[in-house]
């Protein structure tokens, strides 16, 4: 059962930001919804205000620059997974949202709210960290940015701060022979990640891999990157048992659960298979352009 | 034996379809009266406690709440499905002393909206005691288990024993004899509606209910036991309902409460249960412990086998000791087993009610026996399908002292499956495919219910413009009965489906009907419904001979509203006029007739039995466990096809369900605490999961059913998870024996195989 | 208190006050009367309440009503015109697609949205289009089937 509440629909970021400093902690922002309402149906957030920013049309934009790609925080996940733009240039992410929840899910939440929403199991992070993405955060004060991999500090716990929006996602400019791939393990499609990987591989000379970044989605409480497995690899030219050794690194990395759906052991088994996995797939993807 | 039919065997559309594919089908779920208040159900958080004290004060202060109720304002009684042996009659629903499950009902309220009820339970405070409880059944039966139900032994709820021939002698002969243990698992029906209900007791003191069930007259007289009241003054009604699948037809605590709620007010009240409380406080699928002992000879031939079987009851009776006969009985299906003996044990434990879930315990035996068969055959180096062909059941074969089998098409099923798996070929690697055989009931002969009536009937009326009105206690929830039932109506009255309005499910105006659930509508029902129609033809065609006055030689009949003789069918009159005619004959009284059915020394289980060959092809990955169901193909009979639209729904609904089971639905629990009560935890076959189906129909005759129909729909049900088991062993080599299997059941076995292979 | 929505369902302007947190979903429902939507969960993830907002399949339990201030909604009861039913809702009928239909209103308004935004649809875009919707009953295969009519073009507009 809801709890009622106070709705405000401001129009700008600006009218947003100082509804923020007004009530505070006695807000909750509301975008798409897709995570919040189902918190509040069941009785585990009752705000006494609302800020609802879906209709903030400023804050929800693809736009191709010169330095890379900026996507507005309130860009739905379908307008992502449709973009041409995002479909040439940054296919990793528009295949990533095509197994997340579903169409109508992601035809009304947005790309801000899940990554707010912070669960260490959600699909964008992982990639938007592989891709070496940016965050920018807004508050009345002014903007700060950092990389997404510094974006979640716990279990459903962001570095946005008391007043502050999410307002930009930018990627930089893939550069040459780069590849990203993205996988979610799991037992139905369509459904959350039991773990999930995320690689870009920059190739070097001779099938050399000459930078690497993975990250790994429900595997410890927030999205990680197994900078170990991640050193095996740099620099060097990739065999399976370079592979295999990362595997291992990156799944001694992991800090997954053991819940209903999978136990920690196998968890971190499938880490160690997924993680040599998904650097072939990045490989493949980089040679393919 | 197959004869031109005018109505059976078309594809028709669903005659409630244009209701439901414009969204104007009426749900309980829809149901909004004048006057009408919400309910709550407050539950029990411990899987076993004493209930000490209730105080609803503060609860009944809250503004917007009328009435708030526990035990204390029921009469008390205990009711149950098995109604037949009072001692099995243990659920009180609201309960005054003891809650036995982590959701056991114990107050309700009732206010003007759905959230001021909500809010009013938490104002009830509730002082328990909680007591030790008990959640394995294996446990549960230990000498110093906690006690589930006073003065219940070991807390052994029902045990069930089936026996023929001399096993232990038959074993001594076996060349070859196989013991293996599997464990079947819970599973949830997920109805897309809840059950719900909304009561209005009139201040006459009689009672009319709008609820979502598979039996209106099950509720109507388990209504009557608890309230006390006659069931001539209570009327259930059936609307469109959401699914049922086995989980509604006993009385549940939307349906109770909401009657005691309004009984109070003397408004109506409705109750719709959250999914949370679905998958919490309502039934679901009984897991079993199995023991499988079978013997064979070395070509093949199986002399004996031996089932054990400890089921875990949870907190109620309720249908699972049905499930419990019926596992016992099918596991010796569908084989002809010289010897045979099952005995069955079903434990009360603190967890939620296990009773009837489609398949009723033939999906736990077809698993686990088809999964053994299997074994079986690899050991003694014989091909599955040839095993299954050695011993497979055929027509008119008796199940000593058990059943007695008329049509069977398992062998032409077999062959069917057999060139399927020669067509398809070599597979490519890490793919394999398993076979599953099974054989199910139509509907059952049992009478525990207790009811006088007879088990089906039906009421046939035909009106002046020839129109026919079909009354009959039949529940569709889904299934498709009122159409399947029309067309047996229009059949054998020689008229066009859409000449026929069906009123299903009402007991103020039906006649009783058991319900939807053991596959029983269109044998038993369908038996009714073709007598009623039967006895309306006859009273025309007595007009029609007068009228036509032929020789005596000659019988009439009526096809396509045309009423004729059969030998000469260019001779005849319109059935309009014929119509007419008999009405002003009757002195202006409508046509009816009336038609009912009650299966009489039919053996211990069904009149009837469907069969069928399932082969399950899955492609595994190797590394990770993961597998993916690519094709299902079932080759299966069900007598004369009536809806043929209708089995082909049922049979791939059965996939995505009893795939389900044998490859991600489950309810783990800690400590009587179901982990996954929500559609998001819960695991379900989606539309992009679902694998490639086809079917196979094979052609039989049921000489016991309506033009030689009998069940389709539940014993789909029961091959899937042993035809997915057997299809990853023969994929890459592990058996699975506990359900479901798992990607990581799967891992972990392969990763076993490879250190065993290492050594 | 109760905030101002205007908007537009069916084709048919309205203007109601409603809470703030009362769900699409819940307006269709009970303050409006088409009861076709219907609601099957709590977690947002069975689809039977989907509905077509400014086009785009949502699901209407997890929408702020507010959200759809100034904005299109159409329901299953807005698919048929008149005694005319779409393509869609003559395919499902023709295929069997429904069996207890409480799924049926949601499945059909993911069907139309997907049509909607590709008319021909791959079998693999069929399925992604109803994933979000569950069906007990069906299995899915005779929906897709009834789409992949439409997709061919067996269906004709009744004049």
């Amino acid at each position: 059962m809801i709890k009622d509440f106070e709705h405000f629909a401001p129009k700008t970021l600006k009218e947003a930001l100082a509804l923020l400093d007004k009530y505070q902690d006695d807000c909750k922002v509301i975008c798409g919804g897709q995570s919040l309402l189902v918190l509040m149906r069941q009785g585990l957030v009752a705000p006494p205000y609302m800020v609802d920013i879906k209709g903030i049309a400023e804050l929800s934009y693809i736009k191709d620059e010169k330095d890379g790609l900026k996507i507005g925080a309130t860009t739905t996940h379908r307008a992502i997974e449709k973009s041409a733009i995002i479909k040439k240039k940054y296919p990793v992410l528009a295949k990533m949202e095509t197994r997340l929840a579903s169409i109508q899910t992601r035809n009304w939440g947005t790309i801000g709210g899940n990554v707010c929403h912070g669960d260490p199991a959600g699909d964008p992070m992982p990639v938007f960290i592989a891709l070496n993405a940016t965050l920018t955060m807004t508050g009345s004060k002014g903007k700060r940015s950092m990389p997404a991999e510094d974006f979640s500090l716990d279990y459903f716990e962001t570095a946005l701060g008391p007043g502050e929006l999410l307002t930009e996602i930018a990627l930089p400019v893939v550069p040459a022979n780069t590849g990203t791939a993205y996988y979610k393990f799991n037992v139905i499609e369509s459904d959350l990640a039991t773990v999930s990987v995320a690689a870009t591989v920059t190739l070097g000379t001779g099938d050399s891999c000459q930078d690497i970044r993975i990250a790994l989605g429900a595997s410890a409480p927030t999205p990680i990157r197994p900078k170990k497995a991640e050193a095996i690899l740099k620099g060097k030219k990739i065999t399976d048992a370079l592979l295999a050794q990362a595997g291992e690194a990156a799944a001694a990395e992991a800090d997954p659960i053991s819940d209903i759906y999978a136990s920690e052991e196998y968890r971190r088994e499938l880490i160690k298979v997924l993680v040599p996995r998904l650097t072939k797939e990045a490989m493949a993807n980089a040679k393919s352009k | 034996m197959t004869t031109k039919f005018s109505v059976l065997g078309q594809r028709v559309h669903n005659i409630d379809g244009t209701e439901k594919v414009t969204g104007s089908a009426k749900y309980t779920f829809d149901v909004v009266l004048p006057n009408m208040l919400y309910g709550k159900v407050l539950r029990s958080p411990y899987p076993h406690a004493k209930i000490l004290k209730i105080d609803t004060s503060k609860a009944k202060r809250l503004i917007g709440v009328k009435a708030v109720v526990t035990g204390k304002d029921t009469l008390g009684r205990k009711q149950g499905i098995w109604r037949r042996f009072p001692e099995l009659c243990d659920e009180e629903i609201l309960c005054r002393e003891k809650a036995r499950y982590i959701g056991d009902p114990v107050a309700a309220v009732a206010a003007i909206d759905e959230d001021t009820a909500e809010e009013a339970l938490d104002l009830i405070e509730v002082e328990y005691e909680p007591l030790p409880a008990v959640f394995d059944p294996m446990e549960a039966i230990k000498e110093d288990a906690p006690q589930v139900h006073d003065g219940v032994e070991l807390n052994i709820n029902i045990n069930r024993h089936i026996e023929w021939g001399d096993v232990d002698e038959a074993f001594k002969k076996c060349d070859h004899i196989r013991e293996d243990q599997y464990k079947c698992s819970s599973q949830a029906h997920v109805c897309m509606e809840t059950h719900d209900a909304v009561a209005s007791f009139g201040h006459n003191g009689k009672l009319t209910v709008w609820t979502s069930t598979q039996s209106s007259y099950y509720i109507q007289r388990l209504y009557a036991d608890m309230l006390d009241i006659r069931e001539s003054d209570i009327r259930v009604m059936n609307r469109h309902t959401g699914g049922g699948f086995g989980s509604k037809f006993e009385l549940d605590s939307a349906q109770f409460c909401a009657a005691i709620l309004s009984q109070k007010l003397c408004q109506p009240v409705k109750i719709v249960l959250t999914r949370e409380e679905e998958f919490i406080a309502t039934k679901r699928r009984t897991p079993m412990y199995y023991a499988l002992k079978l013997g064979a000879t070395k070509d093949g031939k199986l002399l004996a086998k031996e089932a054990r079987v400890i089921t875990e009851g949870g907190a109620y009776t309720a249908m699972g000791a049905t499930a419990l006969y019926l596992t016992g009985f099918f596991s010796s299906f569908p084989y002809k087993y010289p010897n045979y003996r099952y005995d069955g044990y079903r434990v009360y434990t603190n967890t939620e009610t296990t009773s009837a879930m489609r398949g009723f315990g033939a999906p736990q035996s077809t698993f686990v026996g088809e999964s053994q068969l299997d074994m079986m055959a690899e050991d003694l180096g014989i091909d599955p399908i040839e095993i299954r062909r050695k011993n497979g059941m055929t027509p008119n074969y008796e199940v000593p002292g058990q059943a007695f089998i008329q049509s069977c098409g398992l062998h032409q099923c077999l062959d069917k499956i057999e060139d399927h798996i020669k067509k398809r070929g070599k597979l490519p690697a890490n793919h394999g495919v398993g076979v599953s055989a099974y054989g199910f009931m139509s509907g059952g002969i049992f009478n525990w219910f207790n009811t006088p009536y007879a088990f089906s009937a039906a009421v046939v009326k035909i009106n002046i413009d020839g129109k026919v009105d079909l009354y009959t206690g039949a529940c569709d929830i889904g299934q498709g009965s009122n159409t399947t039932l029309a067309m047996i109506c229009a059949e054998e009255l020689g008229v066009k489906l859409e000449d026929i309005r069906v009123f299903s499910g009402d007991t103020g105006i039906c006649p009783p009907d058991l319900g939807a659930w053991g596959s029983r509508e269109t044998l038993m029902n369908g038996n009714a419904v073709k007598r009623a129609a039967a006895d309306c033809k006859r009273q025309l065609l007595e007009f029609a001979a007068a009228k036509m006055g032929a020789n005596i030689v000659y019988d009439l009949d009526i096809k396509d509203h045309w009423v004729h003789l059969v030998d000469r069918p260019e001779r005849g009159v319109s059935y309009f006029d014929i119509v007419k005619e008999a009405i002003r004959g009757k002195d202006g009284n409508a046509i009816m007739g009336r038609g009912y059915y009650t299966p009489h020394r039919k053996g211990m289980i069904s009149p009837a039995y469907s069969f069928g060959v399932q082969v399950a092809e899955v492609a595994v990955d190797v590394e990770t466990g993961r597998y993916k169901l690519v094709n299902v193909t079932t080759a299966h009979e069900s007598g004369t096809v009536v809806n043929p639209v209708g089995i082909e729904g049922q049979l791939e609904g059965a996939i995505m369900m009893a795939g389900g089971y044998g490859y991600c639905e489950d309810q783990p629990m800690d400590d009587g605490k179901i982990l996954n009560p929500s559609i998001a935890d819960y695991k379900l076959i989606r539309s992009l999961d679902m694998p490639e189906t086809e079917i196979l129909e094979i052609d039989t005759y049921e000489p016991e059913g309506p033009f030689g129909a009998k069940e389709a729909g539940e014993g789909l049900t029961n091959p899937t998870a042993g035809a997915i088991g057997n299809a990853i062993y023969k994929a890459v080599g592990v058996r699975i024996n506990d359900l479901p299997i798992t990607p990581e059941k799967v891992f972990k076995a392969l990763r076993e195989n490879e250190k065993k292979k290492a050594k | 208190m109760k905030k101002e929505l205007k908007f537009k369902v069916n084709g048919q302007p309205y203007d109601i006050f409603v809470k703030p947190k009362t769900l699409l979903s819940e307006v269709l429902r009970n303050d409006l009367g088409l009861t076709g939507t219907k609601r099957g969960c709590n977690s947002s993830s069975c689809g039977a309440c989907t509905v077509m907002l400014n086009g785009m399949s949502v699901k209407s339990c997890s929408v702020l009503a507010l959200q759809a201030n100034g904005a299109e909604v159409v329901t299953v009861e807005g698919l048929a015109k008149g005694n005319k039913l779409s393509l869609l809702q003559r395919a499902f009928l023709d295929h069997g697609s429904y069996q207890c239909g409480f799924c049926t209103p949601g499945m059909l308004m993911s069907s139309t949205a997907l049509l909607t935004e590709n008319p021909k649809p791959n079998k693999e875009e069929i399925k992604e289009g109803i994933d979000g919707n569950i069906c007990r009953c069906t299995g899915y295969n005779s929906i897709i089937r009834a789409i992949t009519a439409v997709v061919k073009g067996e269906y004709k507009e009744a004049k």
